[in-house]
């Protein structure tokens, strides 16, 4: 152990002095908050009384959404608010009276409402009404001086002039979560919108502006006295989606009424953009944009069969026979069967000890490939489901991009589900049984796609392989096609039996989906909700327990522009579904012949 | 030598903890809670949980700093000082490949700004090299030396840009010298110099935007959006809370949001005009008897190297002080410099607790021979 002497008591000095310099430095800047605080103190707090100085804000324009021809379909329109800052008036009882005779509300409204601004501070106002017109923002103008506690504020109200048309795809905004805002990094403050579904959302960040802000020298009457800085807003950007208006509302009205629920999605098989997406039930996008809402909002949450979720991409269901088009590429692409091959359907088979029946009691006879798709026989199925095997038809339902997320630009999107071996082990702890596979094959195992991924699987067929990206925004960079290892004379062959299903007297969508002058390729599609030992008619079923209805489909045949799949909750069947089909198609041609050529 | 120092050194003596520096820092972080709360009420986020979540890991790492024996950390500065050059560097890197000014450096999803850490070793690195030379006053390659410690981090921080932050490592070197000695002539010649490199900071070192603040603060009217709006709000916060203050939670100015960033630089301007000038003088006086209470284990303290290091630390926190509060009310210009254990912050409160627990722990083994 060493010790050394050390030249601490110099040190300690200095220290001593340090200490005193600071706390002399202490006593200054004390002395600094007593000549601000005291001497100084009436001043400023007349200032802060006055608050002479507001920094007000400039709210950017959201940006407008308009169709792929220009028409309007979201605008912004002012609104006029009713804002009262309850710290200028002695008299809230008084205050109320007035509004409520101006307003033609009752007063014990207003007084409830008045109720739930307890706890906010009496000098910040709060919202007494909304939507005033313009007569009574008139009137509690003219009698400013009598009642300076109102305040009408002007905000700029989204307008979806669609409504519902164009909820699930537009969704709507809302004033903006504590959790948006903290996400935003910046851009979105409190009190502000944003968007919370579908475009609005998904691009909330190109729609919204900048909102700028301005600094102004007010009187104690709040009045402006004159301004004395200002920061420009930026107005957020328009946006033109691929949505094709005509046939957006030729989609909604088939799918407008009670008991009608289902969805429809147009696209364009060569780029993925969507002419149509119709989710039905849906909702007014108009009633999120005031903040007193409660009622509209319980009302929506309440509704039968979900008015806010979008079918489209957001609902999983079994594919039914339209599932025959995986696996008859699957089945060609394996070289397991050919287009020469064939099997005979006597109405039912036994595979594993269990009869499988076809959906035609009397059989098919012997058919191949082409006209097995065409009439959608169940046996020929069967057998071809018997020798993929399910890992095989998992990696050909994955090939088609099913159980996977389709990339469209609205958020919210589910991936549905291609079962296998290893999902059943993992997702119900058992093995999967071979049985199942067989019922796979005709699209009714645990297999499930929204009908949007049933749109990109059909554009796949329809473009010779290529997997597009859905989306409604143009103009952005989507991925482009990409090539999926798909053998293109097995599509060419699956194309040649969905043109059957449609054009051949005995397809099964022959009556329901056949529009001379377009070659249009389709496969219809059941999904039992129930198990029927005997089939009944879907008519005499009661609704919640009659079958779903696919039909999925393009045209022309040889050179596809446009992919249609609808999909009908309790439709009863396919034959249901492609009349819609067959009705869009002929909007399409109208509308094509009134434009000529701008597709 | 007596005869305990033959005896295990550090926490037998917990009794002999210095009551005035832990009392001020108890409530002073508690008079910073309750600001926090009021300050952000109006926000999007209650900074309330977050900062007594920092305050809980401070006090952790308060312990912890206590119970290390300094003449490891200073056998470790150099270490540690050559750690944090290295964290700067990397966020330099890392800014500049983002194309812009980054303080922050992101561990695992925790963002630190590694200045803060800096500063620690550098006050390590400079208090071990001050203690080494034992003499009365220090020859002036020895100041040479002691002003290139301090200068790498600095300039490395000035250049994020960050010039608030650079400003802090001015006091460690100041205070440091000054206590370990220093010539007169040699303090006339430094202000010479600090006049000459002020003005050379203003022609080639300082953004537009920081000559503006400084001319914005000899003139407040050119800039009533900028750095003038938010003196003159701060001003009137400040002034209207008067003797009494208008009462927790209700200031005008700070919950009507005209105050700009009232929950870390302009926290004092909501204390001073919800709690008026007797809770500004409460919190004064706090900081006071931190500093007593901080010098007196200065001059206490075992040997050199406690003195220097006690001296670094406390000369960062009281220019912390001084230069906020004096910028609350207008008598310097507006830069980013946070109030200890009042303004909200995560590495700047931990570190305020490290560097605490550091002073706590040289005053632990005042009596204890290595």
């Amino acid at each position: 152990m060493q010790v050394v002497r050390e030249h601490r008591d110099d040190l300690i000095g200095r220290v001593r002095l340090l200490a005193a310099a600071v706390t002399g430095l202490l006593v200054l800047i004390a002395s600094g908050f007593w000549f601000v605080q005291i001497a100084q103190g009436d001043y400023y707090r007349e200032l802060a009384e006055n608050n002479r100085l507001r920094k007000l804000p400039i709210i950017a324009p959201r940006g407008l959404i308009f169709d792929r021809r220009g028409r309007l379909l979201v605008e912004n329109l002012p609104s006029y608010n009713l804002m009262v800052d309850r710290s200028r008036t002695t008299d809230v009882e008084r205050s109320l009276a007035f509004a409520a005779t101006v307003l033609a509300r009752p007063l014990g409204d207003l007084e409830d409402l008045m109720e739930r601004y307890r706890g906010v501070p009496v000098y910040k106002p709060v919202l007494l009404a909304e939507n005033l017109s313009l007569a009574e923002v008139a009137r509690f103008g003219v009698e400013a001086l009598e009642y300076p506690e109102f305040e009408v504020e002007v905000q700029q109200t989204r307008l979806y002039r669609h409504r519902e048309q164009t909820a699930h795809v537009i969704g709507y905004i809302g004033e903006a979560t504590p959790d948006e805002i903290e996400r935003s990094a910046g851009a979105v403050s409190p009190g502000d919108v944003a968007g919370k579904k579908g475009v609005e959302k998904r691009y909330d960040a190109v729609l919204r502006g900048k909102d700028g802000s301005r600094v102004v020298v007010v009187d104690s009457r709040g009045e402006l006295l004159r301004e004395y800085g200002r920061v420009p807003s930026a107005p957020g950007r328009d946006l033109t989606l691929s949505l094709d208006l005509e046939l957006q509302q030729e989609a909604a009205s088939w799918l407008d009424g009670p008991d009608k629920v289902g969805a429809i999605i147009v696209m364009d098989p060569r780029n993925g953009e969507l002419l149509a997406l119709v989710s039905s039930p849906s909702f007014n996008s108009n009633l999120f944009t005031h903040r007193l809402q409660e009622n509209d909002w319980q009302a929506l949450l309440d509704a039968p069969n979900n008015p806010l979720q979008n079918r489209a991409m957001q609902n999983a269901y079994s594919p039914g026979s339209t599932f025959k088009i995986v696996m008859a590429t699957a089945g060609l692409s394996e070289h397991l069967i050919d287009e020469r091959f064939r099997l005979s359907c006597a109405g039912s088979t036994v595979i594993y000890n269990h009869s499988f029946r076809c959906w035609r009691k009397e059989g098919h006879g012997s058919v191949n490939v082409v006209e097995a798709l065409e009439r959608s026989c169940d046996v020929f199925f069967y057998h071809l489901g018997q020798r993929l095997g399910i890992e095989r038809i998992a990696r050909y339902a994955r090939l088609f991009g099913l159980g996977a997320l389709t990339g469209i630009d609205i958020p919210g999107e589910k991936e549905g589900l291609v079962p296998d071996a290893a999902w059943s082990l993992k997702a119900r702890h058992q093995p999967w049984y071979a049985g199942e596979t067989i019922s796979v094959a005709i699209g009714q195992g645990p297999m499930l796609l929204t009908p949007l991924q049933m749109a990109a699987m059909t554009a796949m067929v329809a473009n010779g392989g290529y997997r597009v990206t859905p989306h409604l925004v143009q103009n952005l960079p989507y991925p482009p096609p990409q090539k999926v290892s798909l053998d293109p004379q097995a599509l060419a062959l699956v194309r040649k039996g969905l043109w059957a299903v449609v054009n051949e007297p005995g397809g099964t969508a022959y009556t329901a989906a056949r529009v001379p002058g377009l070659d249009i390729a389709g496969k219809t599609g059941s999904v039992q909700v129930i198990a029927q030992k005997v089939r009944t008619k879907a008519e005499t079923l009661p609704f919640k327990y009659r079958d779903h209805g696919w039909f999925t489909s393009f045209a022309p045949e040889s050179d596809p522009r446009l992919v249609v799949s609808v999909f009908v909750e309790h439709g009863g069947s396919g034959h249901n579904a492609a009349p819609i089909a067959k009705a869009l198609y002929q909007k399409y041609l109208s509308i094509e012949a009134s434009h000529a050529g701008v597709y | 030598m007596p005869a305990f120092t033959e005896e295990k050194p550090a926490l037998r003596h917990l009794s002999s903890i210095d009551g005035g520096l832990v009392l001020s820092v108890l409530l002073l972080s508690a008079i910073g809670l309750a600001t926090v709360h009021s300050a952000s009420s109006e926000m999007a986020v209650d900074y309330l949980p977050r900062q007594a979540l920092w305050f809980g890991i401070g006090a952790a790492l308060l312990v912890a700093a206590m119970s290390i024996d300094y003449h490891v950390l200073l056998d470790l500065s150099i270490v540690l000082y050559g750690a944090g050059l290295v964290l700067l560097v990397l966020v330099l890197v890392a800014g500049a490949a983002h194309g812009g000014a980054a303080h922050w450096a992101r561990i695992g999803g925790w963002q630190f700004q590694p200045s803060e850490f800096a500063k620690l070793a550098t006050v390590l690195v400079l208090a071990r090299y001050l203690s080494g030379l034992n003499r009365r006053v220090l020859e002036l390659t020895q100041i040479l030396v002691a002003v290139a410690i301090v200068a790498v981090p600095m300039v490395l921080v000035l250049v994020e840009p960050d010039l608030g932050s650079s400003m802090m490592f001015a006091p460690i070197l100041i205070g440091m010298l000054l206590v370990a000695g220093v010539r007169l002539r040699v303090l006339v010649l430094a202000a010479l110099a600090a006049v000459v490199l002020a003005a050379g900071m203003w022609s080639f070192g300082m953004k537009t935007y920081q000559r503006q603040r400084v001319l914005t603060f000899l003139s407040p009217e050119t800039d009533p959006l900028g750095a003038g709006y938010q003196v003159r709000q701060s001003k009137i916060a400040v002034g209207s809370g008067e003797m009494t203050g208008k009462g927790y939670m209700q200031g005008t100015q700070s919950q009507l949001r005209f105050l700009p960033v009232r929950h870390t630089d302009f926290i004092l301007s909501v204390l001073a005009e919800e709690w008026g000038f007797l809770g500004v003088l409460t919190v004064l006086g706090l900081y006071a008897l931190y500093v007593a209470s901080a010098a007196r284990i200065a001059m206490r303290a075992r040997d050199r190297a406690g003195i220097l290091l006690v001296t670094g630390l406390l000369s960062v926190l009281c220019f912390h002080v001084l230069y906020n509060s004096a910028m609350v009310v207008g008598f310097v210009p507006i830069t980013g410099i946070p109030l200890p254990f009042l303004s909200y912050g995560g590495s700047f409160t931990l570190v305020n607790f490290v560097g605490t627990g550091t002073m706590l722990g040289v005053d632990l083994r005042r009596y204890v021979n290595r």
